[in-house]
């Protein structure tokens, strides 16, 4: 395999890990912040302790998923430095406000949010979460601005040959952007959703005794997928005209490229109608007396997650040969280094990257069957504070 | 327009290494001290100390994009090493994993940080010792003689700042167009996240 090969491998495979952290991150902190204001305004105890064991869970994923972003962030000016070369000027201003707008402050308010349980009045608490909310959503949207770009580059005018910033405000309203961005914030929100059915749906089937607090979570993640997935397809479509009007060539970039575009279309229909016949059976809890439909719940944990990586291969290979939609070829962005360099990196961090999520999805199934409430095991420092 | 971006960079490289350098200290001293104790006193700060560091990669990028790739892709099995290091460190530490998997990943970062340091002074690579030395003081002030601890910060903090120095950026820098719009992000945001960094500590400590 040639440099560019390996170097676009690399990439497709931290960003699909990275990807995966992301998607529960931004899902669980939208609930988390429906289940914390519910506890604010009516003090209920129920509800502060679905914040404390689904915020656990959240707060492990997020601490093992800011480890792919930092690799993420170096592997623009390792593998692709001909991509800061030429367009840094203009990709790098939604991607810098990326780190020092969400990255930087997430992270802190998350700490806050996390150090000042029981600590700070609990509207000043609660401020925090929404602020942690907000900067992880402002991630996403200075991420797909960039990546907009990358698909239809806008607002920037040649100078010799470099790129230069023309016009901010058209990387904002570009349209590979705007639709994309709402696709993939509801597509965070239907993981979360399902997430938290199957979760829930585990402790029906063990018959935890938990029942008030289960059933609380599995209808608040049925509901949540059922409002989610209708918002997430229309935003899904929306994309096709764009894609007809400024990449026309995207759908056959490569024979195969259907593949992950029909798989993905099957999966999101399928949660619809899934999410939409399973509403009715909330009622009286029918569908945890029924039973067989909890281990469905259990088994569609994962497609939200496939079916999203299904989703930027897509949009990624789609985009190939080119790196800047037209202007830059991803050949030659590639950095001059030796292929046994990138060879070497390619091989320790998707190692890294596969124990990574494998410790995740571990400890995170430990604290599931844990259940709530119970001392918080030493699973992390973050952790044993919640 | 240029000075003000090269004091970004400067305070931001300072902060990471003044603030980090105790976290990779600390780490390389766990075969010698209390181990519980060591990442206790640590664990408030942890974070935070990091996340610098992303901030410094973001603004290379965007302010000087023409310096960002040279440097990183000139030196990427460095960057590979103490990348991998530094998954190990922040996942161990903050899951509390094994206490040897904290010390290699510690020792990992601060020996790629010397050999990144021995790149860009030009110099033999027995030059690599170097940071690791002075983290493993920066983490012994900060465990045991907070008295010294400004001293060692500014140890660490210097170095790699100082080779930096070295490199004339005129014409790697972005157009004053870029730069411009992003100063009134970078001015506000780096003193409001010092302010919350330092109420996390004083949370913690309640």
């Amino acid at each position: 395999m040639s440099a560019v090969d390996l170097a676009r491998l690399q990439f497709a495979l931290t960003t699909s890990f990275h990807f995966l952290f992301v998607l529960l991150t931004l899902g669980l902190v939208t609930l988390l912040v429906v289940m914390q204001t519910r506890f604010t305004i009516t003090g209920a105890p129920v509800h502060e302790r679905m914040t404390r064991f689904w915020g656990r869970i959240y707060v492990i994923n997020y601490a093992l998923g800011i480890v792919t972003g930092v690799v993420m962030e170096f592997q623009f000016g390792l593998n692709w430095s001909g991509l800061a070369t030429y367009a840094g000027d203009v990709f790098g201003a939604p991607l810098a406000l990326e780190t020092l707008i969400a990255f930087f402050l997430e992270s802190t308010f998350l700490g806050l949010w996390i150090f000042g349980w029981g600590r700070l009045h609990r509207w000043v608490h609660l401020a925090l979460l929404y602020l942690t909310a907000l900067t992880a959503f402002a991630s996403a949207f200075w991420i797909m601005a960039a990546n907009g770009f990358l698909q239809h580059p806008v607002g920037y005018r040649v100078d010799g040959n470099v790129l230069r910033l023309d016009d901010f405000g058209a990387l904002l309203t570009n349209p590979t952007f705007t639709s994309a961005f709402v696709h993939v914030v509801f597509a965070a929100i239907t993981a979360g959703g399902v997430f938290l059915t199957g979760v829930s749906a585990y402790h029906f089937i063990k018959r935890t005794p938990e029942t008030d607090f289960f059933r609380r979570s599995l209808r608040m993640g049925v509901v949540t997928t059922a409002l989610a997935t209708p918002v997430l397809i229309g935003a899904g479509f929306a994309q096709f005209p764009v894609i007809a009007a400024h990449q026309p060539g995207k759908t056959g970039a490569v024979p195969w490229i259907g593949a992950p575009l029909g798989f993905m279309i099957l999966i999101g229909m399928g949660l619809t109608v899934v999410s939409w016949l399973t509403l009715p059976l909330l009622l009286r809890d029918a569908v945890i007396r029924m039973r067989f439909p909890l281990y469905l719940m259990v088994f569609g944990i994962p497609f939200p997650f496939a079916a999203a990586i299904f989703g930027w291969m897509f949009r990624e290979i789609g985009r190939q040969p080119w790196l800047v939609y037209g202007l830059l070829r991803t050949e030659d962005a590639v950095s001059h280094v030796d292929v046994s360099q990138i060879l070497l990196s390619l091989v320790v961090f998707t190692s890294l990257f596969v124990v990574l999520a494998c410790v995740d999805w571990a400890l995170i199934a430990r604290a599931v069957r844990r259940g709530p409430d119970v001392e918080p095991a030493p699973v992390s420092p973050l952790v044993v504070t919640l | 327009m240029e000075a003000l971006w090269l004091t970004v960079l400067g305070v931001l490289t300072v902060g990471y290494f003044a603030l980090a350098g105790f976290d990779y200290g600390s780490g390389l001293l766990l075969p010698f001290g209390r181990r519980e104790v060591v990442l206790h006193r640590m664990t408030p700060f942890f974070l935070g100390n990091e996340v610098w560091l992303v901030a410094v990669i973001g603004v290379l990028f965007a302010a000087f994009p023409r310096l960002e790739g040279e440097l990183l892709s000139g030196a990427h099995s460095t960057f590979t090493l103490l990348l991998a290091g530094l998954v190990l460190f922040m996942a161990s530490v903050q899951l509390r994993l094994w206490w040897w998997l904290v010390f290699t990943g510690a020792l990992m970062v601060s020996a790629g940080w010397g050999l990144f340091l021995a790149h860009l002074l030009d110099a033999p690579w027995p030059v690599a010792f170097v940071m690791p030395v002075l983290f493993a003081l920066h983490g012994w002030a900060f465990q045991h003689r907070k008295a010294l601890f400004p001293v060692t910060a500014a140890l660490c903090a210097l170095p790699i700042p100082l080779a930096f120095s070295s490199i004339d950026v005129t014409g790697l820098m972005a157009h004053p167009d870029t730069l411009g719009l992003l100063a009134w992000v970078a001015i506000p945001v780096i003193p409001l996240v010092v302010v919350l960094q330092w109420s996390i500590v004083a949370l913690s400590s309640r």
